[in-house]
């Protein structure tokens, strides 16, 4: 019996099992992947790390990363054909943004997304962003300050701006296939791209001066209508687009005073909440947004001690958030004409029936949607001070 | 394998030839009566040892009979014997009329004994057999020419170490007496700890040349009645011709031969011997060895230390779950470092990934090599530690630290991070309280990193599920080695990951004592009750 057991065992250790064996020295772990259309099907782009570079005590001062290339019919075909120019097999376990070029954003991303979703090496949570007017393999190949890995300083931006500033939005590759595939919402992908000269930004000299002249920045989202590409919300359309969807955690947003001048209101918690209904077979969306927020500047000639202050400031916040609401459904209903806020989705959660009827022709039904939005704020805290040494000084 | 094996049953042979010589020293049977006979017998039995003493002397009136005193040099104490012995039968007893007294022959053997010899222990002697442990054991035995019988006077002194603060399982609190070679002074440390009149004990002789005094200790009523007499049973099977050490005991008794876990708990602390009779365990003593063997002896027993129960319950319990966790890293830290490194780079994050990478660029070997020249590089080291003499110990520590720590990394052969892992290893496999189990950790661990290296973290799954497998199966002395865990026993979890207060603990581990379960009837602490107003 014992013995049985221990055959067992010692089989089973055959049946399965972890057979790709590599020592760490022999992969080349790359964080940050670029993908491009050109003529004879995608370009590749893998930012691989050079691991002795990165390490504290043995930097010769050389570049912490370097950028393979290689083109190929398929991505996979790409993939592989990179190990021509690499001396070690690309690891893309770690992967923590990838890139598309503007071009092949336009044509479609869905075909070259399918190897991303299968390869059983890559995970799902990686950043996907569209590089906006430029190809991806350009924006992989800038160096950065701060963070010595680019990958790493575009992750962790975009990271960080999500959370501390409502225009920019990651979304992972997960997040863009659910929503690739969803009838009620359309793809939609935050911007990147290089400011300055990009001979400069892939050298080591770049990053030489407190201020380097080349930069990768995000800005803009892109919108999709199916997978391409359609055109690029302004930053205050995807400050619209991010109080929609509900994906602000905290922010800032500027408004004027009653009496001229402007102020700051801090966002401390944003929560905004879609609810569709169908009327009379016509569908609506109706957007209730609850805010909690601090008085974070005052600019402008106002009595903070009085309760009517506050509500004017309150009253100007709400109009300030309705007006940047209401544009950006403008521009998505009539100039891009796709529903990347998901109302088909809201709908179809409150009410399927009618979902069903309205899916095959969602397109027009979208563009004539009534769109409600009800903001609701309070304002907490005012900071350290009732009154702003402004009004002393102009006294 | 199957030559080999019947190899090894092939026990017969050796126990035959052994036998027959046996039956030599049987043949000397009975004294006689002649003096002159039984010494030249003895002479001849023991060739000429140069540290065996036969003296020849006339005692009586008018030095009229012939007697002869052998002893063994250097294991006598020689003022009792001349001054309680030579001098008796030499000179006290000269004016006495002994022939009168002793007017029936037999008796002048026990007049001797009875009125004459001024020494404690004394027996009768009959033949050679006994004459021959006596002698050997210290003894001063008397032979008077005329009788077929003498007399053994025990009269033992040798030079021997005294009681020293043990250098195994030190505490930082608690007795600092430890046994030394002496049984009887073993026994003697224990009894002081344990004055009850049911601790009993049962001497037995082991060991057909060496003659080794084996004692059986416990506490009756307490201690399980089956597993005494499978103790009994199992020290009576042993029929070998020398025990130098309990370690010699231990193996021929334990349930597991083939397991590198020990079934066999020593200690050379008298308080440990104490607790765990007092727990219903048996303890075996050897002569000539501080280490005494406890039975039965659980996984869980090798994590206790005695300083566990003289210390705060919360610290204990800490400390302990300390050993365990340390216990785990020295067993999988290396496996699980070559496994992850070579396998599993998703399982890191990026940052580690990177800066493990960037170490090993330029190591020459793969993981499992490195980590098995570490690991190899830290025994050779650890047992040359052990064997030397002290006083190179300096010097080669410099050495090893050097070699392992600095000069291996800077020379680009071993990566930094698997100096880091193989020291944690190290250093946590001396962690655990008694030697025995750190050495089946230090086994196994080699195992696990083939395991990992062939199979990654899949293997060392296996493995980890064949080594409870095999846990699981092994018991002591009828005792599931995996108790209180496996069986599953809620009331012994009071001692086992944790340790409750002393006054928790209500009663003894159920399965090693299943009819005298009870420690405290009442208890509580110490705290008065509040004052009533």
């Amino acid at each position: 019996m014992k013995k049985n057991i221990l055959v067992l065992l010692v089989l089973s250790l055959f049946l399965t099992g972890c057979w790709d064996r590599r020592e760490l020295n022999e992969i080349a772990i790359t964080l940050a992947m670029g993908i491009d259309k050109v003529d004879e099907g995608y370009e590749l782009s893998a930012q691989v790390v050079v691991p002795s570079e990165v390490a504290m005590n043995k930097s010769t001062g050389r570049s912490t990363v370097t950028l393979f290339t290689a083109r190929g019919k398929t991505i996979y075909e790409a993939f592989r054909k990179m190990t021509k120019d690499s001396p070690r097999k690309i690891y893309p376990g770690h992967l923590l943004i990838l890139v598309i070029g503007e071009d092949l954003a336009r044509e479609g991303i869905a075909d070259s997304l399918e190897l991303f979703s299968r390869d059983w090496e890559i995970r799902s949570d990686f950043f996907v962003v569209v590089a906006k007017d430029m190809a991806a393999s350009e924006v992989l190949n800038v160096t950065t300050t701060l963070e010595p890995i680019p990958a790493n300083k575009m992750f962790n931006t975009l990271k960080t701006s999500e959370s501390a500033w409502a225009a920019t939005n990651g979304i992972t590759v997960a997040e863009l296939i659910t929503d690739l595939v969803s009838d009620g919402k359309e793809a939609i992908l935050t911007g990147i791209f290089v400011t300055g000269d990009l001979e400069v930004g892939s050298s080591r000299q770049n990053i030489e001066s407190i201020t380097p002249v080349t930069r990768i920045k995000y800005d803009h989202l892109a919108v999709f209508k199916k997978d391409r590409l359609v055109g690029w919300l302004t930053e205050r359309e995807s400050r619209g687009y991010n109080d929609i969807t509900n994906s602000i955690n905290t922010t800032v947003t500027t408004i004027s005073c009653p009496g001229g001048g402007k102020a700051v209101i801090e966002i401390i918690q944003f929560e905004s909440v879609v609810k569709g209904d169908v009327k009379n077979g016509q569908p609506e969306v109706n957007i209730d947004i609850k805010v909690d927020g601090n008085i974070g500047e005052v600019e402008c000639e106002i009595d903070l001690t009085k309760q009517e202050s506050i509500k004017e400031l309150s009253k100007s916040y709400e109009d300030e958030v309705k007006d940047i609401i209401n544009q950006t459904i403008d521009t998505a209903q009539n100039q891009y004409q796709t529903d990347v806020f998901g109302f088909g989705d809201a709908l179809h959660r409150s009410n399927p029936k009618e979902w069903k009827k309205l899916r095959d022709h969602w397109d027009q039904k979208f563009r004539e949607l009534t769109v409600t939005v009800k903001v609701d704020v309070k304002l907490h805290r005012m900071g350290t001070v009732d009154e702003s040494f402004l009004e002393k000084l102009r006294d | 394998m199957g030559f080999f094996w019947s190899k090894n049953k092939d026990k017969s042979k050796p126990a035959a030839s052994l036998q027959s010589n046996e039956n030599e020293l049987n043949q000397l049977d009975s004294l006689k009566t002649n003096l002159q006979v039984n010494l030249q017998k003895i002479k001849d039995t023991l060739g000429k040892s140069s540290d065996i003493i036969i003296r020849e002397i006339r005692i009586g009136k008018d030095d009229s009979i012939k007697a002869g005193i052998i002893y063994t040099d250097g294991l006598t104490d020689t003022p009792t014997l001349n001054n309680f012995i030579l001098e008796t039968l030499m000179l006290d007893i000269k004016g006495i009329e002994l022939q009168k007294k002793i007017s029936p022959e037999q008796n002048f053997i026990s007049v001797l004994k009875d009125y004459a010899m001024t020494v404690g222990e004394i027996k009768d002697l009959k033949n050679f057999e006994d004459l021959f442990t006596g002698l050997l054991s210290g003894d001063t035995v008397i032979l008077i020419d005329g009788f077929a019988q003498g007399l053994i006077i025990s009269n033992k002194q040798w030079v021997e170490r005294g009681v020293n603060e043990p250098t195994s399982q030190t505490v930082v609190r608690g007795p600092r007496e430890g046994f030394s070679e002496n049984i009887r002074v073993n026994t003697a440390l224990v009894r002081r700890k344990v004055k009850d009149p049911n601790l009993w004990m049962e001497s037995k002789i082991i060991g057909k040349r060496t003659k080794t005094n084996v004692a059986v200790m416990f506490i009756n009523g307490v201690a399980n009645e089956k597993i005494v007499d499978e103790v009994r049973k199992r020290l009576d099977k042993i029929d070998i011709d020398g025990i130098l050490e309990s370690g010699n005991v231990e193996e021929l008794i334990q349930d597991a031969p083939l397991s590198p876990f020990p079934t066999v708990f020593n200690s050379e602390r008298p308080d440990i011997i104490a607790a765990a009779l007092l727990e219903g365990r048996i303890a075996i003593f050897v002569d000539g060895t501080p280490f005494v063997l406890v039975v039965p002896a659980l996984f869980i027993q090798f994590f206790q230390s005695s300083e566990d129960y003289y210390q705060r319950a919360d610290i204990a319990s800490l400390i302990r779950l300390l050993r365990f966790f340390s216990f785990g890293i020295a067993l999988l830290a290396p496996a699980l470092f070559i496994a992850i490194t070579t396998f599993h780079h998703a399982m890191l994050p990026p940052a580690l990934l990177i800066s493990l990478t960037a170490q090993r660029e330029g190591v020459p070997f793969p993981a499992f090599v490195e980590a098995m020249i570490m690991e190899i590089t830290f025994e050779i080291l650890r047992e040359a530690g052990v064997r030397m003499p002290r006083s190179i110990g300096s010097a080669m520590s410099i050495v090893g630290a050097f070699v392992i720590g600095t000069a291996a990394v800077e020379a680009g052969i071993i990566s930094a991070a698997m100096v880091i892992v193989v020291s944690i290893t190290a250093i946590s496999s001396f962690v655990s309280p008694t030697y025995d189990i750190a050495i089946a950790v230090r086994m196994l661990r080699f195992g696990f990193m083939a395991l990992a290296a062939s199979f990654g973290l899949y293997g060392v799954t296996i493995g980890l599920i064949a080594l409870i497998l095999h846990l699981c199966s092994l018991r002591s002395f009828g005792v599931p080695y995996m108790s209180p865990l496996a069986p599953f026993n809620i009331s012994d979890q009071k001692d086992t990951f944790i340790r409750l207060p002393k006054w928790k603990m209500f009663s003894r581990p159920r399965l090693i004592t299943p009819q005298n379960q009870v420690r405290q009837v009442n208890s509580g602490t110490a705290k008065p009750a509040p004052e009533k107003k």
